[in-house]
C-alpha cells in the first residue's frame, strides 16, 4: 500500500473539511458555553471525572449509550440495531481509518480527511494479508451501516414494524440532516467501488467495481462520486447543529455531566441545555406519552417540549398539560428528564403565585403510637380504603393513630408537582411538625403521591415511611394475618408515583399472587399506563383524561381478568366509574380475603 | 336606574348593568371549564382548606362572574391544590387550572 | 273496552307482535295490542313480569301500591304469550316479517317489536364516597322500598336522623351520566314523608340540586312534605360520608344558600340512585338495527313527534327504554307504541 497522488491532496475534500472544522468549532464553543454556564459548585464538580469510578461509569455509558444503543435494544430488536448499526458502524470506520493511516502512510497522519477518503489518496501494491483484513473489516462495517440505513428508511414509512406505532414529525434542518445522513454512506460505497481496483477492496467494493467495470473504471467518473461523497459529509455537519444529530456529541457531554453529579435547576443552565440537545428526536417518547392516545395529541408529548424549549419557544402549554407520569423519562433511551424540564417551566410559570396557609394546622392532640397512619385527601373520598387498612390493622393487633381521620393538611406534592415550592414547603413544615410530635416510629400511607412526598421532601429521621401495600405484605410474610386463596384472576395497576415514582413493584405482586391467579397486561411496571386521574398536570380537562382512563384499561384487561387491583386511592377512583370490570384497592383485596 | 343617597356605603346589590366580570371572561377563554359550573357544591363540602378557613371554589367563581374579583380571589387563597375538588365535581370541571389562572390574574393585577 | 272477537280488523288476529321486556311498559303494551286482536308474545330476561315495579312499594301521587298496579296487568294478561327467563339472541329480517330467534332457541315471526327494556339501577358502589356497601348505615331507594315491601323496616333501630341523598349516579359526567333521572326527586320526597310516617320523631333532610318537582301533585307533595312532614331541604350535594367512633354517618356536603360547609351525623343515609341505561341496549340495538344515544338509551329520530318510532320500520320503544320516565308515562308511551303498531300493520 503506498500513496498515489504525491501531494495527498485533491479539491473535492473541501466541502468535508470546511464541514468539519465548522461543527468543531461550534462544538467547541457550546462545550465551553455550557461549562461556563455551570456554577462555581458545578464547575468543580466536573473535576470528579478524574475518579477512577466516575471515569469508568461515564466510558461504560458512553459505548453502550451513545454507540450500542443498549436501551433500545432492549425495547425492539431491529429499532436497537438500526441506531446501533449506524453509530458503532460509522465509528469503527472511522477509527480503522486512522488506523490504516498510521499503518500505511505515517507521513499523513494527523490530516483530518485522509482517514476519510484514504481509498483515494493510495494505491495497492501488492497483497498483503493486512490489507486484505482491513478491506474486509471496511467493508464489513460498511455493509452494517448499509443496513441500519435501509432499516431507517424503511421506518420512516412503516415505524411500526420497527416497534413505533408513531414516529417524529421533521423540520427542514432534520430533514436536510436526514438526507443528507443517509446519502453519505451509499456514495461512500460507490466512491470506493470506482477506487476499488486501484487501492483494493472487499466483497462488496470490489464486487461493484467488477459488476459494473466499464463504467466504474473510466476515470472521468470517479472524481464526481468522491466529490458528491464529500458534499453529503460536509453539509451534514454544516446542518448538524440545526438538526436532531446534535444529540451526537451533546450525549457525550451529558453522560459527563450526568455522572459528575450536576442535575438541571433553570432551564438554560449547562445540564439541561446539554438534555435539550441530547434529544435525538427518536420518538420513543411519543409512543410511551398517554397523551398519544389521542392522535391531535401527540404535538405535546415530550419530544416536542424539548424541540419547543431548544428553539426557545413558548413551552406553557405541554409542561401544564402533562400528567408528569415519568413513563417519557422511563423509557428515553438517551435518559433525559424531561418531567424535571416541565416542572422548571411550570416554577417560572406558576411558582409568583402566593397562597396563605395561616390558619393551617392540626388542632387535637394525638393519643401516642407506634404506627401513624395518614390517608391522605384522596383516602378521604375512597372510605373502602380506609377502612379496609383498620380492619387489617385491627386483626394484626396492632394498635394505631389515625391522623387525619377528620381533617387532613394535604401533603404538597400536587403544590409541588404546580411549580409552586414555596407553598409545598409551608405545607411540608405543618405536616412534619404533626408527624414528629406524635412520636410515631412508622408512618404508614395509603397514597403513593403522599408515599413519593414523604419518602423524598419531608426530612422525617427516625421515622420509617411504608405504603400499604408494602406494609401489608410484611404482615402476611410474618404471618399476622393470613390469608385465604380465591378463584378469581386479578390484574395490577402500578400506580406512576408507587411504580416509576418510587421503584415498588414487587411487593404488591407478590401479595396479589398470594391470594389469587395474578394475570400479565401487556404494559406494566415501569410501562404502565397512567390511569389519566394524575394530578402531575395542570391543565389536562376531564374529557382527555377519560381517553386515557380508557387506553389505560384496555391495555389492564387485556387478559380478562375478574379484578383490576390498585393501590393507589386516585387510580381506583378515576378507574371505576369506566371498569366494567370490579375494581378495588389492595388493600381492601386483602381485608375480604384474611382468615378469622 | 338611580341610586338614592340614603346609605352611606355603596349598595349590597349586585347590578348586572354595572358588572364588571372581564376577569371571568379572561379565565373562561383559557378554561371553558369554569362556565360549567351549575353551584352543587360538591368541591367546597369537600374541600381540604374548608376547614380552616372560607374556601370555597364554587362560591368564587360565582363572586368572579359577579365582578366581585377580590371577594372570589380571597376565597381561594387557602387552596392547596390536592385535586379533591376535580374528583367529586359531578360536571368534571377542571377546577385547578381555573384556580391557578385566576390566582395568575391576581398577580398580573397587583 | 272492545274484546279480541269484536274487533274490526280481523286479520289482525293472524299478526304477531313480540314485546321485549316485561315492566309496566311491556304489560301495557302487550295488552293494548293483544286488544286490538294481535297475537302478542312478551319475552322477560328476569323471572317474573313487572319489571321495577316488583321492588317498589308505593306510587305517587295517589298513594297506590306497585303490586296493584302489577296484579291488574297479570291478572288481565289472558291472551298473551309470556315467556319469562328468556331472551333475544338474533333477528332476521324480511320483507314485513322479523323472524326472532329466542335464547330457548325458539324461533318466534312476528310483524313489529316494541322495545320496553327499561333502566337500570344505577350501582351505588361507583359512587365510592359515598360509602355503599361499607357502612351499614348507607342504603339506596331500591333498598329502602326492599324494607318497606318486606315490611322489615320496623325491625330496624329507630334512626334519631336519615339523610336523603338526591342525584346519585344522575347529572353526574364523572360516571358517564349527564342525564337527570327525572323521578328520583319526587321519590326523595316521597320516601322522606314515608319515614316521618313511621317514625314521627325521626328527623328528615334532602340533599338536593335542583328540585325537579315537574309534574301535576308533584309540587304539593313538596308542599305537604315541609307543611306536614317538616323534612328538611338542604341545597347541596353530598361530597363526602364517613363514619364516627360510634358508628353514626359524617356527612359532608356545602349548604350552598348560606355559602358553608355543612356537616351532619345521621343514621341513615338513602341514596337516589338514578335510572341509566339497561346494559342489554347495545347488544340489542345491534340485532334489531336500532340506534343508541350516547347516554346509552335508545335513540328516537323524531323524539318530538314520533316518541315511540324507531329508525326501522317495524321496531318501536316504549317507556323508559328511551330514557327515564315516570310509571304514568311509561303506561302513555305503550299504549302509543301500540297504536303505532296498529297503524302500520292494519294498513298493509
Amino acid at each position: 500500500m503506498k500513496e498515489r497522488l504525491i501531494f495527498g491532496y485533491d479539491p473535492f475534500v473541501l466541502p468535508f473539511l470546511i464541514g468539519m472544522i465548522f461543527i468543531i468549532a461550534y462544538l467547541l464553543v457550546g462545550t465551553v458555553r455550557i461549562i461556563l454556564s455551570l456554577n462555581n459548585n458545578e464547575k468543580k464538580q466536573l473535576f470528579r471525572i478524574f475518579i477512577p469510578v466516575n471515569a469508568y461509569k461515564i466510558v461504560k455509558d458512553i459505548i453502550l449509550d451513545c454507540l450500542l444503543h443498549v436501551k433500545i435494544f432492549k425495547r425492539n430488536l431491529l429499532l436497537g440495531y438500526m441506531h446501533s448499526s449506524i453509530a458503532f458502524g460509522w465509528f469503527m470506520l472511522i477509527v480503522l481509518g486512522h488506523i490504516e493511516v498510521m499503518l500505511f502512510t505515517p507521513q499523513r497522519n494527523g490530516i483530518f480527511y485522509y482517514p476519510i477518503f484514504f481509498r483515494y489518496f493510495v494505491m495497492e501494491t501488492e497483497e498483503t494479508l493486512q490489507g486484505a483484513f482491513f478491506f474486509f473489516v471496511m467493508d464489513f462495517f460498511l455493509l452494517i451501516i448499509l443496513s441500519g440505513i435501509a432499516l431507517a428508511i424503511y421506518k420512516r414509512f412503516r415505524s411500526h414494524r420497527l416497534g413505533m406505532k408513531q414516529t417524529t414529525k421533521l423540520r427542514l434542518g432534520d430533514n436536510i440532516a436526514l438526507y443528507s445522513l443517509w446519502l453519505i454512506f451509499p456514495l461512500r460505497l460507490l466512491a470506493e467501488s470506482f477506487t476499488a481496483d486501484i487501492s483494493g477492496g472487499s466483497f462488496i467494493t470490489k464486487g461493484i467495481n467488477d459488476l459494473f467495470h466499464s463504467f466504474v473504471s473510466n476515470p472521468a467518473n470517479t472524481l464526481p462520486v468522491w466529490w458528491a461523497y464529500s458534499c453529503a459529509l460536509g453539509l451534514f455537519f454544516f446542518t448538524l447543529p440545526f438538526s436532531r444529530y446534535m444529540h451526537i456529541p451533546t450525549e457525550i457531554l451529558l453522560i459527563v455531566l450526568r455522572h459528575v453529579g450536576i442535575n438541571a435547576t433553570s432551564l438554560r443552565d449547562g445540564y439541561s441545555e446539554a438534555e435539550i440537545y441530547s434529544c435525538s428526536r427518536c420518538g420513543i417518547c411519543i409512543d410511551a406519552c398517554p397523551m398519544s392516545f389521542e392522535k391531535k395529541d401527540v404535538k405535546f408529548t415530550s419530544v416536542y417540549f424539548i424541540r419547543l424549549l431548544r428553539r426557545r419557544e413558548i413551552a406553557e402549554q405541554p409542561a401544564d398539560l402533562c400528567l408528569m407520569c415519568n413513563k417519557c423519562v422511563e423509557v428515553c433511551p438517551v435518559g433525559i428528564d424531561s418531567t424535571k424540564l416541565k416542572l422548571i417551566c411550570r416554577e417560572i410559570n406558576n411558582g409568583a403565585i402566593s397562597f396563605d396557609y395561616t390558619p393551617v394546622k392540626y388542632n387535637s392532640p394525638l393519643k401516642r403510637e407506634k404506627l401513624l397512619y395518614y390517608g391522605g385527601c384522596m383516602t378521604n373520598l375512597t372510605p373502602s380504603i380506609s377502612t379496609a387498612i383498620s380492619k387489617i390493622l385491627d386483626k394484626a393487633e396492632i394498635s394505631y393513630v389515625h391522623l387525619d381521620k377528620d381533617q387532613t393538611i394535604c401533603c404538597g406534592r400536587p403544590l409541588l408537582l404546580s411549580g409552586n415550592l414555596k407553598g409545598a414547603r409551608e405545607l411540608i413544615n405543618k405536616n412534619r411538625e404533626a408527624i414528629i410530635s406524635s412520636g410515631c416510629t412508622t408512618l404508614l400511607l395509603s397514597c403513593p403521591i403522599c408515599y413519593k412526598m414523604f419518602k423524598e421532601e419531608y426530612d422525617l429521621k427516625g421515622i420509617e415511611v411504608v405504603h400499604h401495600s408494602v406494609y401489608i405484605n410484611n404482615l402476611v410474610k410474618s404471618k399476622r394475618i393470613v390469608l385465604k386463596k380465591t378463584t378469581d384472576t386479578c390484574v395490577y395497576h402500578d400506580p406512576c408515583e408507587l411504580g416509576r415514582g418510587s421503584g415498588i413493584y414487587e411487593q404488591p405482586r407478590e401479595l396479589l399472587s398470594s391470594m389469587m391467579l395474578l394475570k400479565d397486561s401487556p404494559l406494566q411496571n415501569n410501562e404502565s399506563i397512567c390511569c389519566g386521574g394524575s394530578l402531575g398536570s395542570i391543565s389536562m380537562p376531564f374529557a382527555k383524561r377519560k381517553i386515557i382512563t380508557g387506553g389505560s384499561l384496555d391495555n389492564l384487561l387485556t387478559n380478562d381478568p375478574d379484578l383490576l387491583v390498585t393501590s393507589c386511592p386516585l387510580c381506583l377512583k378515576t378507574f371505576t366509574p369506566l371498569n366494567s370490570k370490579r375494581t378495588a384497592d389492595i388493600a381492601q383485596v386483602v381485608s375480604e380475603q384474611m382468615i378469622n | 336606574m338611580t341610586e338614592f343617597g340614603f346609605k352611606l356605603s355603596q349598595s349590597n346589590r349586585i347590578d348586572l348593568d354595572e358588572t364588571d366580570n372581564s376577569v371571568f371572561k379572561k379565565v373562561a377563554i383559557i378554561v371553558p371549564d369554569i362556565k360549567l359550573c351549575f353551584n352543587c357544591g360538591s368541591c367546597s363540602a369537600s374541600c381540604t382548606s374548608t376547614h380552616f378557613k372560607r374556601v370555597s371554589f364554587r362560591s368564587a367563581i360565582l363572586l368572579l362572574n359577579r365582578g366581585h374579583n377580590k371577594e372570589a380571589i380571597s376565597m381561594l387563597k387557602s387552596c392547596m391544590l390536592c385535586g379533591k375538588c376535580i374528583l367529586v365535581c359531578p360536571r368534571g370541571i377542571d377546577t385547578r387550572n381555573i384556580i391557578i389562572n385566576i390566582l395568575k390574574a391576581e398577580e398580573e393585577m397587583k | 273496552m272492545v274484546s279480541p272477537s269484536e274487533n274490526l280488523n280481523l286479520n289482525n288476529m293472524y299478526k304477531n307482535v313480540l314485546v321485549l321486556g316485561g315492566g309496566v311498559a311491556g304489560l301495557q303494551a302487550a295488552s293494548s295490542l293483544r286488544d286490538l286482536g294481535y297475537r302478542v308474545t312478551l319475552v322477560e330476561k328476569g323471572e317474573k313480569p313487572g319489571g321495577h315495579l316488583n321492588n317498589w312499594d308505593r306510587l305517587y301521587p295517589g298513594n297506590i301500591t306497585s303490586s296493584s298496579v302489577i296484579d291488574g296487568y297479570l291478572s288481565n294478561s289472558q291472551g298473551i304469550r309470556i315467556l319469562t327467563n328468556t331472551t333475544i339472541k338474533s333477528a332476521l329480517k324480511s320483507d314485513k316479517l322479523l323472524t326472532v330467534i329466542t335464547s330457548s332457541s325458539e324461533e318466534i315471526t312476528v310483524s313489529a317489536v316494541i322495545i320496553t327494556t327499561g333502566f337500570s339501577l344505577f350501582d351505588a358502589t361507583i359512587k365510592e364516597e359515598y360509602g355503599y356497601g361499607l357502612y351499614n348505615g348507607v342504603i339506596t331507594n331500591a333498598d329502602l322500598e326492599s324494607l318497606f315491601i318486606s315490611g322489615k323496616i320496623h325491625n330496624r333501630e329507630k334512626p334519631s336522623r336519615v339523610g336523603f341523598v338526591h342525584c346519585v349516579g344522575s347529572r353526574d359526567d364523572k360516571v358517564c351520566n349527564r342525564h337527570c333521572s327525572k323521578i328520583c326527586c319526587m321519590t326523595a320526597v316521597k320516601q322522606a314523608c314515608e319515614i316521618k310516617e313511621i317514625w314521627p320523631e325521626t328527623e328528615a333532610f334532602c340533599f338536593y340540586m335542583d328540585l325537579r318537582m315537574f309534574g301535576r301533585g308533584y309540587e304539593d307533595l313538596y308542599y305537604e312534605a315541609q307543611n306536614k312532614y317538616g323534612v328538611n331541604f338542604i341545597r347541596g350535594r353530598v361530597s363526602e360520608v364517613g363514619e364516627d367512633e360510634n358508628g353514626k354517618l359524617v356527612v359532608k356536603a356545602e349548604d350552598t344558600l348560606t355559602s358553608r360547609p355543612l356537616k351532619i351525623s345521621l343514621d341513615m343515609l338513602v341514596l337516589m340512585s338514578g335510572m341509566v341505561k339497561n346494559p342489554d341496549n347495545k347488544a340489542l340495538s345491534a340485532i334489531f338495527e336500532t340506534s343508541i344515544g350516547e347516554d346509552g338509551f335508545f335513540a328516537q329520530p323524531h323524539p318530538i313527534v314520533n316518541p315511540t318510532g324507531s329508525s326501522s320500520t317495524r321496531i318501536f320503544f316504549a317507556g323508559s327504554a328511551t330514557g327515564p320516565k315516570s310509571v304514568a308515562e311509561s303506561v302513555n308511551e305503550a299504549k302509543s307504541a301500540a297504536l303505532s303498531v296498529h297503524m302500520l300493520l292494519s294498513n298493509e
